[in-house]
Formats: C-alpha cells, structure tokens, sequence
C-alpha cells in the first residue's frame, strides 16, 4: 500500500521538483522558453485528453480554444489594459463557455459527424480571427506586452515558474477530478452511453461537461501562450496544430496525466526534432529499432495481426531512409509528423505510457491496491420492509407504433409492490418494446406509465433512472473497460452527495464518500458472488458473471422498480440455477422486479403473478399456473389448438385485460 | 441590376456547389458500407488534380488523362482503405477517424514537395468563354462541372441498382453481418467503396480545377464544404447532397459578394453547426432507433 503510493507520487513530485528547480541550476534562456511552452503544452493536452481519452471523441478543436483564450486576454491586456489574473481568467471563461456552446449541439453527434464538426469549429474560428480585423487585428496580428501580476511585472524566470505552478494545480486538480465518480462517468459512457443513462449518471451532461473542461484549459493555456508569445497570428491556431496536439496526446498516451507530460514534451521538442539533423536520424533510427523489435516478438508471440506489427516498421522505415535522402527535412514536416503519428496510432495504441506504466510497475514490482473492507449488506440493501402489494408501477392502454408496425397495441397491466412480476410471450411478442418504452428508451406513441401514481418521464431514460427505474440488458451494457467493482460505483449515484459539486471535486474533498462507496459497491459484489474479482475488468469476467454483474448494477441504483431483460438469455444451466437464486434474493431484499423471460420454468419459479404478451397485447395475466393453462396462451406458443380440446382441460381462464 | 447580379451569384455558385455534392456523396459510399469516411478526401481530389496535371503535360490525349486520373483516385481509395480504415473496422474502433487524417496529411506533404507550393493552371479542352443565358453568364467549364458530377453519381446510382455487385454493396449497408452470412465479403465490399470513393474524388479534381487552379491547398476549403453539406444533407441522401450542396454554393457566392470573400467559408459552417443543433442525422437522414 504504501510502496505503491510512495512510487507513484514520489515520481510526480521529483518531476515538478526537478522542473521547478532547473533554472536555477541551468541559466540558459532557450531551455527556459522551452520549459516555459512544455507547461503550457502539458495544460492544453491535459484539456485535450478530457474528450479524446476520457469521453473518447476526436476532438480537432483544442486549437481554436487555444486561440480563442491567446486572443481573449491579448485583447484584454491591450484594449482595456487588464493585469495578469484577469486576463487569464478572463481566457478560461470565454474557452468555457464557447467550448459548452459548442457541445451542446455537437455532443449529440457519435464519432465522424462530433469530428466533423470540432473540424468546421477550427476552421470557423481562424476566418473569424481572421475577418474582424477591426478587433484581433487580421492577419496582421496582434501584439502585447506580457502583464503584470498584482502590479509586479514578471520575468521571465518568474513567468516559467507561474506557468509551471499552474501546470502542477490543473495536474493535481485533474487527478482528483479522474478518481472520482466524474471521472467514472466519462469513462462509462464512453463504454455504455445507453447504460449510463439507464444508472442515471446522464450521459449528455456529463459528456458536455467535460468538453467544457477540456475547453476551459485551452482558453487557460491560451492565455499563458500569448503572454509567453506575445504576438499572436491567426494562422498559429490551425487546422495542423490540432494534429500535432492529437499527435501529442496518443503518442504520450491517453487517459494518462503522465501521457500528456510527455506529449508536452513531444510538442515543445517538435521544431528542434526538424531543424536538428542529427536529433533527427538518431530518433527516426531508434524508431525503427524499436518498431522491427516489437513487430518481431509481436508476430512470434502471436499478440498482433500482421498489419499492426509490419506497418509501423514499414512507416519507421520510410521515415530513415527519407531522412537520408530528403535535403531539407523541414520541407517535409507534415510528412514526418504522419509517419510519426501513423506508427505509433497503428502500433502503439495505447502511447507510450500505457506501454511504460505496465512496464515500469513489473519492474518495480508495484503491488496492486488492496481490497476496501467490505460494508454490512444491510447498510447497502436494507432488508424487506413492510410491503403493501398495493399498485407500484401501473401501465395504461400503452402504444408504441414503429412506421406501420404496432409493437404495443394498447397495453394495460400493474405491477404490484414486493411482487416479481413476469412477463412473457413469443419473439415479436412486443416485451422489449414495453421495457424500452417503460425505462424510457423509446417515447411512447400513446398512453402513460405511472409510477406510484406519478407519470413516469416520457423517452428519457436518463430521467426515468433518475424516478427509480432500474434496468439490466438482454445484450450486456456493462462498461467493459473499467472493473467489476467501479462498474458498481458509478451506479451508486446515492452515496454521492457533495461529488456533485465540481469545485469541491477539484479540490480532492470527495474522498470519504469514494471510500464508503468502494466499501458499498464491494458488498454488493459479493452479495452476487463475484466479490474475488473486484479488479476484473467487465470483458474479462465469464458471460454468467457478467450477467450477475449488471443485476448488482442496476440494484446499486436502489430503485423502486428493477427491470430485468432476460435476465437468463444465453446462460447455462448451472449458471441459470445461480441467477435465478440471486434473483430470488434481491426480491427478499424488498425489491419489486419485473422479470422479463423465456424460460417458462424460470417464470413458473420465481413469479408471483405472469402478464402474457402477444401482438402488442396483453392476452392472459394471472398466476404462473393458471397462465400455462390458458388457451389463448397455449394457442400464442403452440399454434392452433382445437377449441374444445382446450376448453375441457381447462378450468375458467383468466379473463385478459 | 442587384437581381441580375444575384441570378449571376446563384448560378455559379450553384454550380460550385455541385462540387461540394459529389466530394460529400464520396463521403456517403464509404459511410454507407463501413460507417466511415476518409477525413484525407480533399487530399485525394487533390493528389489526382496533380496526376492528371503531369498526364497532360506529357501530352497525354484529354480522355486518357481523365481516364488515368480515375483509375489513380481509386487506387489511392484503396490505399487508404488499407493503410487506415481496415484495422480500425476489424477492431471496431474509431481509429480511422485519426488515421484517414494522417494519411491526408502525408499525402499532402507529398504533393507540396513532388508538385511544389504554388497553384498551377490546369489546361482543358472545354472552352472558357462565357455564353449568354437567359441574362445570367455560364461558361462551358462551369456546366461540364454539372455534367461530369452528373454523369458520375447517376453511373454509380445505376450500378448499385442495376448489378449483383451493386446489390452485394447495398446489402453489405443495409446489413453488414446478414450480408456476410449471404456470402458476400464486407471486407471486398468496403474496398469497393473505397475505390469508388477514389474515383468521385479524382472526378472531382479534374473537374474543378480548370476554375480554381491546381495547387496543395486546392481542396482544403472543397472538403471543408463538403463535410458541411454531408452532414447537413445526412450521410444517405444521395438527392440530399445535391440539393445542400447547390444551395450552399449559392449561399456563400452571395455572402462573398457582400461579406468580402474572406467570409466566403462562413455560411457553410455555421449552416453545419445549426443543422447539428436541429437535425443531428442531417436534413434528409433518417432518424435513427436505438435497439439494446
């Protein structure tokens, strides 16, 4: 426990340290400028990570919020002679608030059109840099003088050692914000989106919310480059500037605070890499070793496909042999810049600290964190409560109509409380449409859903989370990426009171709560059996534990109504006989359960009352027995049934609602 | 006189905007197989302006240069289907975003140094005297720029609908893995899109650059465009792109004019940033249902 903090956090603190006191020992004012633009970088790229490692999102717009913040405070230094602090603070607010303009459109979009978009951004920003001459100065540029602190003008020494101070605060603040129930958020629904609402974490808000972020710290670092600069041009903020900061961010690694330092690093280094000769043929050469040494154990072991082990090495390749012929390697920068980026996306996917993270931890044998103390079962899931059976969740004349397919025709039922309540019917019966529509994944076309006589939110699964909805998935939306235990957390919205406010986040005043959760979430890991693999990741849990794992999930949201989708698809038997006992413990526990199944036995075993389905209407309801021997109910699963034949085995059916 | 002058701005720009149709509907055939599209595709309308600039000038007749700067364009799709977009579709992720945009930028760096900075004149057999149409001045390069675009999508629209190929492709978007099961290789199909993406690229090159000159920089502010009328018109509508694409140019040649042509790039994006706000799966999209 303590070797493994001591390490990690020794490591951050001797590289501020070293950094902070390299000037003092070295008086040399080209390393100072570059030290002075690798803190600026090392901000930019931490906002950057925020969208493409966290929220996974190309994002190609870092560059105009950069721009965005030099230009907010080099107008406000030079039109209305603003000091240091308000400048810069003046940047951050502009970047947020434009970067959540922004998002709030474009985060409605998934993948190429969010690219696409972030694309247009950048592009629209250098025209209008460019345009309102009047104010930015056009492609004139603008210049100022770097301004004062609290009346004392800075040197340059001085200026290095704020721009680095600030680097460590959005470091350390980042850090907090990562290992809380935010950063949890981020990366969930990056994995899940729709599961994510469903926990009702909302993925919308959080996903505009960390752009916004991202955003704030390119206005911050736009700001430290213009005092930095001190001249500023519309043509710096670019379309390639926005690749070479991808290039920082992937070749250093995403979802890594460390990664970004060394994209930093990168970024700054890159004009000297160039105009350097030698520099450049001693990396393009070490490059290619290590490219051909990968490629060659990757292929023996079998751990790449032939692509990803050949083309680096063929990319590494050209790059030496280029470097060898081409007479002004500047003239080629874009070029090197691609083969660079291509080499590492394709066969260092995961940058180089994701590479040297596993590397150096096996090195110095870093051991993994203990288990958190489990808490008390009761504490997390109280036991049975009184229960009323009175009408919890109450389905009226629901239809949901998809072009000229009626998938719910006018659907009626009620789910009483402490009931486990079954549904069935055929496939195309209409039972997924109900759960989508009931936990708010589709609107419906007509009718209602109430709630303890509330009406339930319409076509917002978000929302209806949040009302005390719970679902699982028929096909698993677990949030593969991150463990079995965090998978519970972010779930646990409840034990999150003052993570909510982002300030107190930053500030690293979360973490009682986050223990208390650890220690909540890991109670009900066990309670599902799985508490031995709390730092599984989900994918590499076995299909039953993944099953078992969405029920603790969704039962972590502590809802009032608990939706499981086939809960059993897909399981064996062994694996089935387990799900259906934690099943039947969770019900103890007081939860109402609408069981979505197939297996009939399941059903017959578990269910208190069964509502049977058929062409979007309820055709039987009633008690497992009396509902296998309705004929309407026979005929839905069997076909055809001869009318008497039925009639005289029957007692009085169950008239349908 | 303004209403001449607005009838003049319309047509052309109109017309401009075709080109902006046929670079998006390039967009729309890799969508529509792979659900993606090549970030790099102004780099390869460009790249295949340069090689049918070099064909001419080693006095190669008009058709074999049009002819060898398609059959370029779509080996240059395949090389970028290889290089960037496979990897990425077999591990399902979102990689060829970032590798299509490298690829762009190695190939530009490639035609700044093979071909150099400057913007060259692109010689055409089609006469560039203005004829009088109807008050509005059209010159035959303006409208064979409509009737290549014309010619291309209606070739490719044909083949899709007319062929087992073309209905192996739209299997293969409607389906990727029922198509598989049918027999059909999704892999085979995606390098047919890719190459057919080439060859509308190359058609747009050749196309365009006997009135914007040829330069590396030539389809920077083209592909811009075009990603703003893909989005708008929606990643389907093949109708769509036309109609975005032609009201577009419009747009912007009357914004120039009264703006100041540095404005000229404006209405596109914000007209792409509102659609987004609107209309997240484009004008002419359909609207998506979510299945779990």
């Amino acid at each position: 426990m303590w070797k493994r903090l001591l390490l990690i956090r020794g490591a951050e603190l001797l590289m501020f340290a070293v950094l902070l006191a390299l000037p003092l020992a070295v008086q040399n004012n080209y390393l100072l400028g570059l030290l002075t633009l690798l803190s600026i970088y090392g901000i930019l790229l931490i906002g950057l990570d925020v969208t493409v490692g966290y929220l996974g999102q190309v994002n190609l717009a870092q560059a105009a919020f950069l721009g965005i913040g030099a230009y907010t405070a080099g107008l406000f230094v030079t039109k209305l002679g603003a000091g240091f602090l308000v400048s810069a603070l003046a940047a951050t607010a502009v970047a947020t608030a434009l970067g959540a303009l922004l998002a709030l459109p474009a985060l409605r979009l998934e993948g190429p059109q969010f690219a696409l978009a972030t694309l247009s951004f950048t592009a629209l920003n250098v025209t209008v840099l460019n345009e309102m001459e009047w104010l930015t100065g056009g492609a004139q540029g603008l210049s100022l003088s770097r301004p004062p602190l609290f009346g004392m003008s800075l040197s340059a020494r001085g200026f290095y050692w704020l721009c680095m101070a600030l680097f460590a605060l959005v470091w350390l603040a980042m850090r907090n914000l990562l290992a809380s129930q935010w950063g949890r958020a981020f990366e969930a629904l990056r994995d899940s989106p729709i599961a994510t609402d469903a926990m009702g974490v909302g993925t919308y808000r959080h996903k505009v919310a960390g752009f916004a972020l991202g955003s704030a710290l390119g206005g911050l670092a736009g700001a430290l480059y213009a005092f930095n600069f001190q001249y500023l041009q519309p043509q710096a903020f670019v379309y390639e500037l926005t690749v070479i900061l991808l290039l920082g961010v992937v070749l250093g690694g995403r979802k890594s605070l460390w990664g970004a330092f060394v994209g930093a690093t990168l970024v700054a280094l890159l004009p000297n890499l160039l105009s350097n000769r030698t520099l450049f043929e001693f990396m393009s050469g070490a490059g290619f070793l290590f490219a051909l040494f990968a490629a060659i154990r990757g292929l023996l072991r079998k751990t790449m496909r032939p692509f990803q082990a050949i083309a680096p090495v063929v990319a590494t390749g050209v790059l030496v042999v280029g470097g060898l012929l081409v007479s002004n390697t500047e003239d080629w920068r874009k070029a090197i810049f691609a083969l660079m980026l291509f080499s590492v996306v394709v066969g260092l996917p995961e940058g180089l600290m994701g590479f040297a993270a596993k590397f150096l931890s096996r090195l110095f044998r870093i051991p993994d964190p203990p288990p958190p103390a489990p808490s008390q079962l009761d504490g997390v899931l109280p036991p049975r409560r009184a229960m009323s059976g009175g009408p919890l969740l109450e389905i009226r004349d629901l239809k949901r109509h998809f072009g000229g397919v009626r998938a719910l025709d006018g659907l009626s039922t009620t789910v009483r409380e402490g009931h486990i309540h079954g549904l069935i019917g055929p496939n195309g019966s209409g039972k997924s449409t109900l759960v989508n529509v009931v936990s708010g994944l589709y609107t419906p076309s007509a009718g209602e859903v109430l709630l303890r006589g509330q009406p339930l939110p319409r076509g917002s699964l978000f929302e209806t989370a949040r009302t005390g909805v719970a679902r699982t998935f028929q096909n698993l939306q677990l949030f593969t990426g991150m463990t079995a235990l965090e998978n519970i957390m972010v779930a646990m919205r409840g034990n999150y009171r003052r993570s909510r406010n982002l300030p107190l986040v930053l500030l690293g005043l979360g973490r009682t709560e986050e223990k208390q959760a650890q220690a909540d979430a890991l109670a009900l890991l066990e309670f599902v059996g799985l508490g031995a693999d709390w730092r599984t990741p989900a994918k590499d849990l076995t299909y039953g534990a993944q099953r078992f794992l969405e029920i603790a999930r969704a039962v972590a949201c502590k809802p009032a109504v608990l939706i499981l989708d086939e809960p059993a698809a897909g399981l064996s038997h062994p694996d089935m006989r387990r799900q259906m006992e934690i099943i039947g413990r969770v019900h103890e526990r007081g939860m109402t359960i609408l069981l979505i199944e197939h297996h009939m036995d399941v059903v017959s075993e578990l269910c208190n009352v069964v509502t049977v389905l058929d062409g979007g209407k309820v055709i039987a309801e009633g008690t497992p027995g009396e509902v296998k021997r309705h004929p309407k109910v026979i005929e839905a699963y069997l076909g055809e049934v001869e009318a008497g034949e039925a009639a005289a085995e029957t007692p009085a059916p169950v008239p349908a609602t | 006189m303004t209403l001449s002058i607005i009838a003049q701005m319309t047509v052309s720009g109109s017309l401009m905007g075709l080109v902006y149709a046929l670079i998006a509907y390039g967009f729309q055939l890799t969508y529509a197989t792979s659900k993606s599209v090549n970030f790099g595709q102004g780099e390869l309308v460009m790249v295949s302006a340069f090689v049918s600039l070099t064909l001419i000038t080693l006095g190669l007749p008009y058709w074999l240069v049009v002819l060898g700067g398609l059959f370029f364009g779509a080996l240059l799709g395949l090389f970028v289907e290889r290089a960037g977009v496979r990897l990425a579709l077999e591990q399902r992720s979102e990689g060829w975003i970032l590798l299509t945009i490298i690829l762009g930028l190695l190939f530009f760096s490639v035609a700044e140094n093979v071909w150099g900075r400057d913007d060259r004149p692109f010689p055409t057999p089609i006469s560039q005297q203005p004829i009088h149409i109807l008050a509005v001045d059209v010159t035959p390069v303006e409208l064979s720029v409509a009737v290549g675009v014309f010619a291309i999508m209606g070739a490719i629209e044909i083949f899709k609908r007319q062929t087992l190929l073309g209905k192996a492709f739209d299997a293969v978007s409607a389906d990727r893995d029922a198509g598989e099961l049918m027999g059909i290789s999704a892999t085979q199909t995606v390098k047919l899109s890719y190459a057919l993406s080439g060859v509308v690229a190359a058609v747009a090159g050749i196309l365009v650059s006997p009135i914007t000159t040829v330069g590396p920089t030539m389809a920077s502010a083209l592909v811009l465009k075009a990603f703003s009328v893909a989005v708008v018109a929606g990643l389907e509508s093949g109708f769509g792109v036309v109609v975005v694409g032609m009201f577009l140019g419009a747009l912007e040649s009357i914004a120039s004019f009264y703006l100041g042509s540095g404005w000229r790039e404006a209405p596109g994006l914000i007209l792409l940033i509102l659609a987004l706000a609107v209309r997240p799966t484009g004008v002419f999209g359909k609207t998506l249902i979510r299945k779990v």
